[in-house]
């Protein structure tokens, strides 16, 4: 009889919580995503943050950028960043914002006893902004101050220039993307509100370096215990037009340079530094419109290098600055063309001013090592000031450019203003090039860039990398980089003697040794007449023998004194996950509380089966 | 969230069971035998629930339709119940016939009723693995989780909680089953399913945000009930098995 009671009870107690489910069940919202399976279960434990690292790069005298201080795992709970960072208790991981960088590092460099708190540093990525920072500059205020070819060292080229990307730092330092960075600012916010004293949201930074495992702490040394790798990689050149090799007539050369890598403080993100490839972009757009001039014949031997191009409409006028090391009389023809070539441009819209004379000497740049080498080379470096890129900008740098070149390479036989004056950039292909190689989106995987290079990664790294195989003239095309393959591509292109009859496909090669293969790897190569070259690019104290070597300084290379001898250390794998953590003391409970509920529960067995036996005994 | 944690969740899930095991079970070959049996059947059951399931994925993430999942569930596990008695009853009679040959006793009411608890103790297990353990493996390492309708614990301690609760209920309800199908006591066979299907419900008060706080709790009162209903059922039935010899003697 007690039982029915029971069981009515029960039977309503059910019934009454099926009716409160019809009632939550629209309130309940039921919306989550399933977790299926253990793994699933392990993925949303540990989120996978997505990140650019900085990573460890000696030189012949030491150690710059970042890696963890050992050889594990560093795990520390994500604080957000504040000004009283010395009140930390325990290491911890900061997570920064971007304007704040640049102080926050400086002040790490100095401040050793705060240093020891930080356990690693996250940057965040302005929503919005993307990579673009007005004033950014992680490296010094002379970059590549050791190739000047004048005694002043300290000039400030590079106002903005707080050098952070120079120290060694102990700790690993990560740039989030701005997804990563919206669920970190989540993580935070949440973790400021519940204020949980039982779990804790840390991050796990992997960025443990082969050096540090050996404990090389120069290039020297990690080359020689192969723990690391020469910074480098390869340079192409291309001859406009192309060498006729059977032909006895050597024609002297004109040079145009760009830069086409970045250093960064993050190895694979640059912020704002975009305005380096700038003058590569205006370079290539010259060269496709000095392309289209027939019977382009070259001579005179003078440099002119672009450098980066950047903003400067004030007033509807595009100014650009040259600059000469000496007033010789080769960089005096170059001024002049690039005077000629800017008035034939539409008039008063571009102005070349000649560079202040407190300035040293010629700014940092490509042609610096020239100079250094042989101090009567004739040359110029156009540049404009910093900042953000303009696509109207380089097309006006372009047209100078391509104009100039024409004008300096028929200055025997003089120019035709009709032909300078069809010299023209076409925009679209400015625009283009931009997309490509300065946005992620469509980033390589661009129209113009698939039909040269098969990349896998659509956003444009311009990191200069490490020297992977050995330095040859005919490289494999693994251990040559996106960008350098992209330019390689396109300058062959262009670059090339266009045949009425249809290209042959290279499969099999090109049958002329004065053919070359273009879109190789995409498949649908074809083969083309162009002299289009990669020159591998590395130290000048570095020897390949199975294996890379330093080599002794020699009297006959000046600048291999200064060479400071970039390496890159190798590394296992680089990551950075997230998860909640409990205190030790919670695990240490939980532990016990089992402990306890077995012994108990074994003990009650006992106890009852005493009891019964007793009951059964006395009965 | 550690080894130490893990290994802990892995107690307070399975600990009581084991040390059940130990100071009942295993001593005796054919009672490890039921237990090893029985949790095959359990296993079965799952195994043919989710062939007919199948049909019918994916599942849309709605209370009924787990409502209507768990009751096909229960009531399939249940049938299997039955069948694993009527398999039981034989195995008995052949095991009476076969010790009247050899002039051995035949099963005392304490052995059916170790059987039953090793029989109970069996689906419990199966639970126990199936639904804790094989989703522990996480728990052993650094991170920890909380699910979004419960922010209060850890969802390892969730699971460990209610696995301990269904393990209690699993094994002393097959006692209080068998004892039923061999009395032919209704309220007993009836007790069972009832137990099961309603602790199985009040499992998706968990999926309200904030109702494990009041979803555990509430398994816990059923297995508690299961235990003190088994507590009273077993101690009645041996009081009146033996003053019922001694009436004889």
């Amino acid at each position: 009889m007690a039982f029915k009671l029971h069981y009515h009870r029960l039977l309503s107690l059910v019934l009454l919580i099926l009716l409160l489910f019809s009632v939550h069940r629209s309130s309940a919202g039921v919306e989550e995503s399933f977790i299926e399976s253990v793994p699933d279960l392990q993925n949303k434990m540990y989120m996978v943050v997505d990140g650019y690292p900085c990573v460890r790069l000696l030189n012949i005298s030491g150690e710059i950028g970042c890696a963890n201080p050992g050889r594990v795992k560093v795990v520390a709970p994500i604080v957000r960043f504040k000004n009283d960072m010395f009140k930390l208790v325990s290491p911890s991981a900061i997570l920064v914002p971007p304007d704040k960088m640049e102080d926050f590092f400086n002040k790490l460099h100095s401040d050793k006893e705060l240093a020891q708190k930080i356990a690693g540093v996250l940057i965040k990525t302005n929503i919005g902004y993307s990579n673009e920072i007005f004033g950014f500059s992680p490296v010094g205020k002379f970059p590549q101050a050791e190739f000047a070819p004048y005694r002043n060292t300290t000039y400030n080229w590079n106002p903005a220039g707080s050098g952070v990307m120079w120290n060694r730092y102990d700790f690993p330092v990560f740039l989030l993307s701005q997804n990563s960075t919206l669920k970190l600012e989540e993580i935070v916010e949440s973790a400021d509100i519940h204020n949980d004293k039982f779990h804790v949201d840390v991050a796990e930074f992997d960025v443990v370096m082969q050096t540090t495992k050996v404990g090389n702490h120069n290039s020297e040394t990690c080359l020689k215990d192969q723990s690391c790798l020469p910074l480098g990689g390869y340079s192409v050149w291309s001859s406009l037009p192309p060498i006729n090799v059977s032909s006895q007539m050597e024609k002297p050369i004109i040079l145009a340079m760009a830069s086409q890598d970045s250093a960064s403080f993050f190895r694979d993100r640059t912020f704002g530094a975009d305005s380096h490839l700038s003058g590569m972009i205006a370079l290539l757009a010259a060269i496709d419109a000095l392309s289209h001039v027939d019977n382009v014949n070259e001579f005179g031997k003078q440099v002119l290098d672009v450098g980066s191009v950047g903003k400067g409409f004030s007033e509807g006028k595009a100014t650009f600055f040259s600059h000469v090391e000496e007033e010789s009389s080769g960089s005096k023809e170059i001024l002049s063309a690039l005077e000629k070539a800017a008035a034939s441009l539409k008039p008063d819209e571009i102005v070349i001013q000649n560079a202040s004379s407190s300035n040293p000497g010629i700014p940092p740049s490509s042609l610096m090592p020239f100079f250094r080498k042989n101090p009567s080379t004739a040359g110029v470096v156009l540049e404009e000031f910093d900042t953000n890129i303009n696509t109207t900008s380089i097309v006006s740098a372009a047209a100078v450019v391509a104009r100039a070149l024409y004008i300096l390479a028929s200055s025997g036989s003089g120019f035709s203003s009709s032909i300078l004056s069809s010299i023209n950039i076409n925009a679209s292909l400015v625009e283009e090039l931009v997309a490509c190689l300065l946005t992620c989106e469509p980033g390589f995987s661009c129209k113009l860039a698939r039909n040269f290079i098969i990349s896998n990664e659509a956003c444009p790294n311009h990191y200069v990398g490490v020297m992977l195989g050995s330095p040859v003239a005919v490289p494999s095309l693994e251990n040559v980089g996106d960008t350098s393959r992209f330019i390689w591509n396109f300058l062959a292109e262009r670059n090339s003697i266009r045949k009425a009859s249809s290209n042959s496909s290279c499969s099999q090669g090109c049958t002329s040794p004065s053919e070359v293969c273009v879109g190789a790897e995409t498949g649908k190569g074809v083969c083309v007449t162009s002299t289009t070259r990669y020159v591998p690019a590395y130290s000048t104290r570095l020897k390949f023998e199975n294996g890379w070597r330093l080599v002794a300084t020699n009297a006959e290379d000046p600048l291999g004194e200064v060479d400071p001898v970039w390496t890159e250390s190798f590394w296992n794998s680089i990551g950075l996950r997230s998860y909640k953590v409990q205190s030790q003391t919670y695990d240490q409970l939980i532990l016990w509380v089992g402990i306890a509920l077995t012994i108990s529960s074994y003990v009650a067995i006992l106890a009852a089966k005493a009891a019964l036996r007793k009951s059964l005994k006395r009965d | 969230m550690t080894v130490s944690a893990g290994i802990g969740y892995a107690l307070i899930a399975l600990g009581p069971a084991l040390s059940l095991f130990v100071s009942v079970i295993a001593s005796k070959p054919f009672l490890v035998l039921t237990v090893l049996s029985s949790a095959l059947l359990w296993l079965v059951s799952l195994i043919i629930l989710s062939a007919a399931w199948r049909a019918f994925l994916p599942l849309k993430s709605s209370i009924w339709l787990h409502a209507i999942l768990l009751i096909t569930s229960v009531s399939l596990q249940e049938g299997f119940r039955i069948f694993f008695w009527k398999m039981y009853k034989r195995l008995e009679d052949i095991l009476d016939a076969f010790a009247d040959r050899v002039s051995k006793p035949r099963l005392f009411l304490t052995d059916k009723m170790q059987i039953a608890l090793a029989g109970g103790l069996g689906h419990g297990v199966a639970h126990a693995v199936f639904f804790c353990l094989s989703l522990l493996t996480p728990a052993f390492g650094p991170a920890t989780f909380y699910v979004d309708s419960c922010p209060h614990m850890p969802f390892f301690l969730v699971s460990s909680t209610l696995t301990l609760g269904f393990v209690t209920i699993h094994t002393f309800s097959m006692v209080i089953a068998f004892n039923g199908y061999a009395e032919q006591k209704r309220v007993d066979q009836l007790f069972v399913p009832i137990v099961h299907l309603a602790a199985s419900l009040l499992t998706l008060v968990n999926l309200i945000p904030g109702g494990c706080l009041v979803g555990i709790p509430l398994v816990y009162f059923v297995a508690f009930l299961t235990l003190l209903h088994c507590g009273k059922m077993v101690w009645r039935r041996l009081h009146e098995n033996y003053s019922r010899i001694e009436v004889a003697e």
